[in-house]
C-alpha cells in the first residue's frame, strides 16, 4: 500500500508533466504539511493542581518545573525530535529610551535537563522569557503532538488566563487539571465550559489521586458536575508520582495503576488520532482534486483528438464552464457577497456585543462608586474591575470565534453551490474540511503566536497603566485638596467643612468614574481591535483559499481549451503518438485516485 | 486554647463599650436601622469572641475547626459538606438549636455518628436557616466560640453566599469578630475577600482580625515526609508578600488532619503503627505508595483492613507515613506519639497566635466595633437628643483606650505606612502586634527578668522619643512615633508596677 509521501510524489510528477506549476505549489505545500503535523494538547489549571509534574510524566522526563511553592512562570512547549533538544525564548532587552515597546525574540539552545531549573520561579532573567520548547524523542510525541505546560500563576480567573483564552481556538485538545482533594470549584467551571466552547476536545484529569483516598467520590461527583452542565469531557485519574515511579523501576503493574496509560491512550484515540482522520481527509481532498484538475484537460485533448468532428462542441462547452469560473473570480460573485457582508455584519457585532458587555460593567461599577467613597477603595474597585473586564473579554473571544467559523462554513457552503454549478466534474470540498484548513493556518503560523502573545501582554501593560494615572490623578487630586480644604475648614467651621468633606467625596466619585470609563473605553478600542484583527485573518484566509481553487479551475480549463484546440494543428502520427502519451497518463492519474482512495481511508494516515 | 478558663464575661476593656452602647440603644431608640445595626453587638458583647473559620470548598475548614477543639464535631467527607454556617460554643450539655432567617428558633436532636457529631437540619431547606447553633462541653471552646462556614468559590453560589451573609461582607454588621482564613495558594478573590471583611469588621481592626493558615499543609508535595517544612518555607514567602500582608497578619502553615489525628489517636492506633513499623520496611513502603495499596484486603502485614482504612482515613496517607517513621525511630508510647504529631501539625503556633491575636484583645476588638458603630449612628443621625454626650462618650473611650491607638496604627503599617522601612518591624512589635506581653512587646524571651525588660524599655522608650520629635520627620511619622512611644512609657508602667506583667 502506497505511503501518504509516495502518493504525494506520484501526483507532484503529474502535475510537472502536465506543466501545472500553480498545482505544484499546492502539493508542496501538503508535502510539509503532512511531514509535520502538529496536534496541540494544553495544559491548564489552578496553580498546584500537578499541571507540570502530569506534563513530566506524559513524557517521561522532568522538562518542566516541579516545586511545592508556584513553579512555572512562562508555558513549555514539549514535542518530538529525533534528539533531545531545549530552546528558550525571550525578549531581547530593548534600551532605555529606545521608543520599542519590546525588542526582538531570541532563540537560546540550553541542555534539556536544565529547562526546569530556568523556566522555575526565581530564576535568572524569567522576566524576559516568553516560553521553552523542548524536543524529545518519544513514541507519544512522533504522531506530531505538542504538549505544552501554561503557568498556573493567577490561576484560572480570567483577567490572567487570557493568553490561554487566546491559544485555545489553535489547540487540538485541552487538558483541565484538577486534584483529588476536591471536586471542581465555580472558577474551575467556569474555565470549562469557555474550553469547551472554543476547543474541540476537552480532558479533566484528577491529579494526585496517591495521597487521596476518597478520589472515587471525588471523580463520580466531577462527572456529575459536568454532566449536569453539559460539558463534554471526560474525567481521568491519574497519579504523576506513581508514573514516574513506574518508569524508574519498571513497574507495569505501578503503571497500570497510575492511571496514566488510560490518559495516554485517551489522547491517542480521541486526539492525535482524530486529527489524524482529519488530517488524512484533507489530504485525501487535495490528492483527488488535483487529479480531477490535471484529468480535465487530458480528457479534453484525448477527446479532441479521438473525435475531431465532436471538437467544436467540446470547446463550447469548456468555453462556457470558463465563463462561468470567471464569474466566481468576479468581486460581485456570490461567495464574495456571503463574505463581505458576514465580515461587515460581524465586524459591527463584535463592536456591539463588546460595547454592551462593558456598559454592564460599566453601571456596575459606577454604582459600587456611589455607594463609598472611592479614595480609599480605590485598589479593591480597581481589581474588581480586571476581573470583570477579563470575564467579559473571555466571553466576547469564545461569541467571536464561533461566529466566524459559523461565517467560514457559509462562505465555503456557498462556493460550493456556486462552484458545483459552474463545474459539476470537480469536487470543490466541504465546508468542514475548509475550516479544518483555516484551523491549521492558525497553528502553524508561530510568529502570529508570539504577536498575538504580544498584544495581549501590551493590552495589559497599557490597562495597568491607566489604572496607574488613574490612581495617580486621584491620589493627586486629594493632595491638592486636603491643604486648601484643611485651611477652609479652619476659616469655615465645622459645618462648612463637612460641605466642604461632601464636595470633594462627589468630586472624587466623579474622577473615579472617568477613569473608568476612559479604561473601558481603552479595553473596548484594544480588545475590539485584536478580535477584528482575528476576524481579518479569517477572511483573508477563506479568500486565499477559494482564490487559489478558482485560479486553478480557471488554468485547468484553459488548458483544456488549449489542448482541445492544438489537436487540430498536429501531423497524423504525432496525433497518434500523442493519445497514446495522453491515454497513458490518464491511466496513472486514474490509478493515483483509486490508490489515493484505497490508501487514505484508514483513520491512521500512514507517513 | 489555654487550659485555664477566663471568665468570658469580663473581656478586658470592653466595660466602657459596654456603657456606650446601652446608652447608644436608649438614644436611637426610635430609630430602627441603627438599633438593629447596635443591637447585634451589644448582645454579643456578654458573649466570648467568635472566630469564623473561612476558605474555600474543601480547604479543611472542618477538620481545623475539630483540630482546635480537639474532638471530632464538625462534620467533614470527601464531597462538599459544610451546607450552613455553623456556631460551635461552650455549653454545659450538648445541645443543637437551628435559627431560621425569620428569626425562629427550634432544638434538633443530638446524634452522633463514629464520635462526630451529624447535623441534620430536620427537614429545613439550607436557604432558610440563618445558623446552626451547637452547645458543646469543650474547655477548648471557652476562651471563643468557633464558626464553621461553608466554603467560597463553590459550585452552588447560594452555600457561598451564606457565608458571605454571615461575615457581613455584602453589607451591615458582621456575625464574627475575627476570621481564620484557610487557603492552599492564595488568590486574587481570597484576597479581595479578606478585605470586604475586615472593611465590613471596621476600620481600626483591620489586619488585625484576620489570620491566613496554609491549609492541609502535608499535601504540598504530595505527601512527601519533608511536606511541613516545605510548607513553612511556602508560608515565610507569603508571608512577605506586601499583598498577602495588606489583608493578613501572619501565614502559618498548618495540618488540620495530623493535628487532629494527634489530638484523637487511640492505643489501639498506635499498636497497629508499631506493626507496620516492624514489619519489613521495603513491604510497608511499597503498601504505603498509594491509599487504594495500603487498603487492599490482602497485605503482609497483620492489620486488618478495618483498621487500615481507618488510620488512612483519619491520619491521611502522609500522616500513616509520618507515624510510621516517627514508631521506627523509637517513640515509645500512643501519648508521645500524638504529641509529635500535634508538635509536626503546626496547630500550637495557630493556638499561641490565635490566643495573642484574638482573645487576648478580645475586648478591644470588641470596643472598636462598637465605637465604630456608634460613631456610623452618629453620622447618620446626628441631631438626635443626647447625641452631643454620647459623641463626648466616644472621644473619651478614644483616648482612654491606648490600646486603640495601638490598634488603628498596626492597621495602618504597612510598605505605603507612617514608619520608616527600617523602624516598621520594631514598631508593629512594640504595638503588640507578635503579642501583648512586654517580653513579646520588646522581642526577648519570655524567661527574661524584670530588670533586663525594664533596661531594653527605656532604651526603646528614648529611640521612639527621639524619632517622635525628629524636625525632619513629617506629620504622619511623628504621630505614629508618638503612639508607639505611649507604648513603651505603658510597658515601663506595666513593669514598674507588677513584676509578672
Amino acid at each position: 500500500m502506497a505511503t501518504s509521501t509516495e502518493l504525494i510524489d506520484r501526483a507532484l510528477a503529474l502535475a510537472q508533466a502536465c506543466d501545472r506549476p500553480d498545482l505544484q505549489r499546492r502539493l508542496g505545500l501538503v508535502r510539509e504539511r503532512v511531514a509535520a503535523p502538529t496536534v496541540r494538547v494544553l495544559v491548564v489549571g489552578e496553580p498546584k493542581q500537578g499541571k507540570s509534574s502530569l506534563v513530566n510524566a506524559l513524557v517521561g522526563a522532568p522538562v518542566c518545573a516541579v516545586a511545592d511553592d508556584v513553579a512555572t512562570v512562562v508555558p513549555v512547549v514539549v514535542r518530538g525530535g529525533a534528539e533531545p533538544r531545549a530552546e528558550l525564548l525571550r525578549t531581547v532587552p530593548v534600551p532605555a529610551g529606545s521608543g520599542a515597546d519590546a525588542g526582538p525574540v531570541e532563540r537560546i539552545p540550553v541542555p534539556v535537563h536544565t529547562v526546569a531549573a530556568r523556566v522555575g520561579h526565581g530564576a535568572e532573567g524569567h522576566e524576559q522569557l516568553l516560553r521553552a520548547e523542548v524536543e524529545l524523542p518519544r513514541r507519544l510525541l512522533a504522531g506530531g503532538l505538542e504538549i505544552v505546560d501554561t503557568p498556573g500563576v493567577g490561576g484560572v480567573g480570567a483577567a490572567q488566563s487570557l493568553v490561554t483564552m487566546d491559544l485555545l481556538p489553535t489547540a487540538d485538545a485541552v487538558v483541565v487539571v484538577s486534584d483529588a482533594s476536591q471536586e471542581v470549584t465555580a472558577p474551575e467551571m467556569a474555565f470549562l465550559q469557555r474550553a469547551a466552547a472554543l476547543c474541540p476536545n476537552v480532558v479533566c484529569v484528577l491529579t494526585k489521586t496517591d495521597v487521596h483516598p476518597e478520589w472515587r467520590t471525588v471523580l463520580e461527583l466531577d462527572r456529575g458536575h459536568l454532566a449536569r452542565r453539559d460539558v463534554d469531557a471526560a474525567v481521568l485519574p491519574v497519579s504523576s508520582t506513581l508514573a514516574a515511579l513506574a518508569l524508574t523501576s519498571r513497574d507495569p503493574e505501578l503503571h497500570a495503576e497510575s492511571g496514566l496509560g488510560v490518559l495516554v491512550e485517551h489522547l491517542q484515540r480521541e486526539v492525535v488520532d482524530r486529527a489524524g482522520v482529519l488530517a488524512a481527509r484533507s489530504l485525501r481532498h487535495d490528492l483527488t482534486s488535483v487529479a480531477e484538475q490535471l484529468r480535465l484537460a487530458v480528457r479534453s485533448e484525448l477527446s479532441a483528438l479521438e473525435d475531431p468532428a465532436g471538437r467544436d462542441e467540446l470547446l463550447r462547452g469548456l468555453e462556457e464552464a470558463r465563463q462561468a469560473v470567471e464569474d466566481l473570480r468576479k468581486r460581485s460573485s456570490r461567495w464574495q457577497q456571503v463574505l463581505s457582508d458576514g465580515v461587515t455584519d460581524l465586524m459591527a457585532d463584535i463592536d456591539y456585543d463588546l460595547r454592551d458587555r462593558t456598559r454592564v460593567v460599566t453601571r456596575e461599577a459606577e454604582e459600587a462608586i456611589d455607594a463609598q467613597d472611592p479614595g480609599p477603595a480605590w485598589t479593591r474597585i480597581a481589581e474588581w474591575l480586571d476581573e470583570r473586564v477579563g470575564a467579559a473579554v473571555a466571553d466576547s473571544f469564545v461569541w467571536a470565534e464561533q461566529r466566524s467559523q459559523w461565517l467560514a462554513e457559509q462562505v465555503v457552503e456557498q462556493f460550493a453551490r456556486d462552484g458545483g454549478a459552474a463545474l459539476p466534474e470537480l469536487s470543490v470540498g466541504s465546508g468542514a474540511e475548509a475550516m479544518d484548513m483555516v484551523v491549521e493556518v492558525a497553528t502553524i503560523d508561530d510568529g502570529a503566536m508570539s504577536l498575538r502573545e504580544r498584544t495581549l501582554v501590551g493590552l495589559r501593560g497599557s490597562y495597568t497603566g491607566v489604572l496607574m494615572t488613574g490612581l495617580v490623578t486621584s491620589l493627586v487630586g486629594m493632595a491638592i485638596i486636603n491643604p486648601l480644604s484643611l485651611a477652609a475648614g479652619v476659616l469655615m467651621g465645622r459645618r462648612a467643612y463637612k460641605d466642604d468633606q461632601a464636595q470633594r467625596i462627589t468630586r472624587r466619585r466623579g474622577e473615579a468614574k472617568t477613569v473608568v470609563r476612559r479604561h473601558l473605553d481603552e479595553v473596548v478600542f484594544q480588545v475590539g481591535k485584536q478580535l477584528k484583527d482575528r476576524l481579518r485573518l479569517v477572511q483573508r484566509t477563506l479568500r486565499d483559499l477559494i482564490s487559489d481553487t478558482v485560479d486553478e479551475m480557471s488554468q485547468s480549463l484553459a488548458d483544456a481549451v488549449r489542448a482541445a484546440q492544438q489537436t487540430a494543428k498536429e501531423a497524423t502520427g504525432e496525433r497518434d503518438a500523442r493519445a497514446r502519451l495522453l491515454r497513458q497518463r490518464l491511466l496513472e492519474l486514474d490509478r493515483l485516485a483509486t490508490d489515493v482512495g484505497r490508501s487514505i481511508a484508514e483513520p491512521v494516515a500512514a507517513s | 486554647m489555654t487550659a485555664t478558663a477566663p471568665d468570658v464575661r469580663a473581656l478586658p476593656g470592653a466595660a466602657g463599650a459596654r456603657d456606650l452602647l446601652d446608652a447608644a440603644l436608649e438614644v436611637y431608640a426610635d430609630v430602627p436601622e441603627v438599633t438593629a445595626r447596635l443591637r447585634p453587638l451589644r448582645e454579643r458583647l456578654d458573649e466570648p469572641l467568635r472566630v469564623a473559620v473561612v476558605g474555600r470548598v474543601k480547604a479543611g475548614k472542618s477538620t481545623l475547626l475539630n483540630a482546635l477543639v480537639g474532638q471530632r464535631i464538625a462534620p467533614t467527607d470527601a464531597g462538599e459538606c459544610t451546607r450552613v454556617v455553623t456556631l460551635y460554643r461552650h455549653g454545659a450539655v450538648p445541645r443543637v438549636v437551628l435559627q431560621a432567617h425569620d428569626g425562629a428558633r427550634r432544638s434538633l436532636p443530638v446524634r452522633r455518628v463514629d464520635g462526630g457529631l451529624q447535623l441534620d437540619l430536620g427537614g429545613a431547606a439550607p436557604e432558610d436557616v440563618a445558623c446552626l447553633i451547637v452547645d458543646w462541653p469543650s474547655a477548648a471552646l471557652l476562651p471563643a466560640t468557633l464558626v464553621d462556614t461553608p466554603g467560597l468559590s463553590s459550585l452552588s453560589t447560594e452555600t457561598s453566599a451564606r457565608t458571605d451573609d454571615f461575615l457581613g461582607v455584602d453589607d451591615g454588621g458582621p456575625g464574627a469578630d475575627a476570621v481564620v482564613f484557610l487557603t492552599r495558594q492564595p488568590q486574587a478573590e481570597d484576597l479581595a475577600f479578606l478585605r470586604a471583611f475586615q472593611e465590613s469588621s471596621g476600620a481600626a481592626g483591620t489586619q488585625v482580625t484576620t489570620v491566613t493558615v496554609l491549609s492541609r499543609a502535608d499535601e504540598i508535595g504530595a505527601g512527601r515526609l519533608d511536606a511541613l517544612e516545605s510548607a513553612a518555607a511556602v508560608a515565610r514567602r507569603l508571608s512577605a508578600d506586601p499583598a498577602v500582608r495588606e489583608v493578613s497578619s501572619a501565614v502559618l502553615p498548618v495540618s488540620g488532619l495530623l493535628a487532629l489525628a494527634g489530638r484523637t489517636l487511640r492505643t489501639g492506633d498506635f499498636v497497629a503503627l508499631r506493626s507496620l513499623a516492624s514489619a519489613e520496611p521495603a513491604t510497608v513502603a511499597a503498601m504505603l505508595l498509594t491509599a487504594d495499596r495500603f487498603t487492599r484486603p490482602e497485605v503482609a502485614v497483620p492489620v486488618s483492613r478495618e483498621v487500615r482504612l481507618s488510620l488512612v482515613e483519619r491520619l491521611g496517607v502522609f500522616g500513616v507515613r509520618l507515624a510510621v517513621t516517627l514508631v521506627r525511630a523509637g517513640l515509645p508510647d500512643a501519648g508521645a506519639l500524638a504529641d509529635e504529631l500535634v508538635r509536626r501539625s503546626g496547630l500550637a503556633e495557630l493556638q499561641r497566635m490565635l490566643t495573642v491575636r484574638f482573645t487576648e484583645r478580645g475586648g478591644v476588638l470588641r470596643t472598636a466595633a462598637a465605637l465604630r458603630a456608634v460613631e456610623e449612628a452618629l453620622e447618620r443621625a446626628p441631631g438626635t437628643e443626647g447625641a452631643g454626650q454620647l459623641r463626648s462618650e466616644v472621644e473619651r473611650i478614644r483616648l482612654e483606650t491606648a490600646e486603640l491607638a495601638e490598634l488603628e496604627l498596626l492597621a495602618r503599617s504597612g510598605p505605603d505606612g507612617p514608619f520608616p522601612p527600617v523602624l516598621r518591624d520594631e514598631a508593629e512589635r512594640l504595638l503588640g502586634d507578635r503579642g501583648t506581653g512586654p517580653a513579646a512587646r520588646l522581642g526577648l524571651p519570655g524567661t527574661t527578668g524584670g530588670d533586663a525588660l525594664a533596661a531594653a524599655a527605656h532604651e526603646h522608650l528614648t529611640r521612639w522619643q527621639q524619632a517622635a520629635a525628629d524636625p525632619l520627620a513629617d506629620r504622619a511619622a511623628a504621630d505614629a512615633a508618638e503612639v508607639v512611644v505611649r507604648s513603651c512609657e505603658a510597658l515601663l508602667a506595666d513593669l514598674e508596677a507588677g513584676p509578672e506583667g
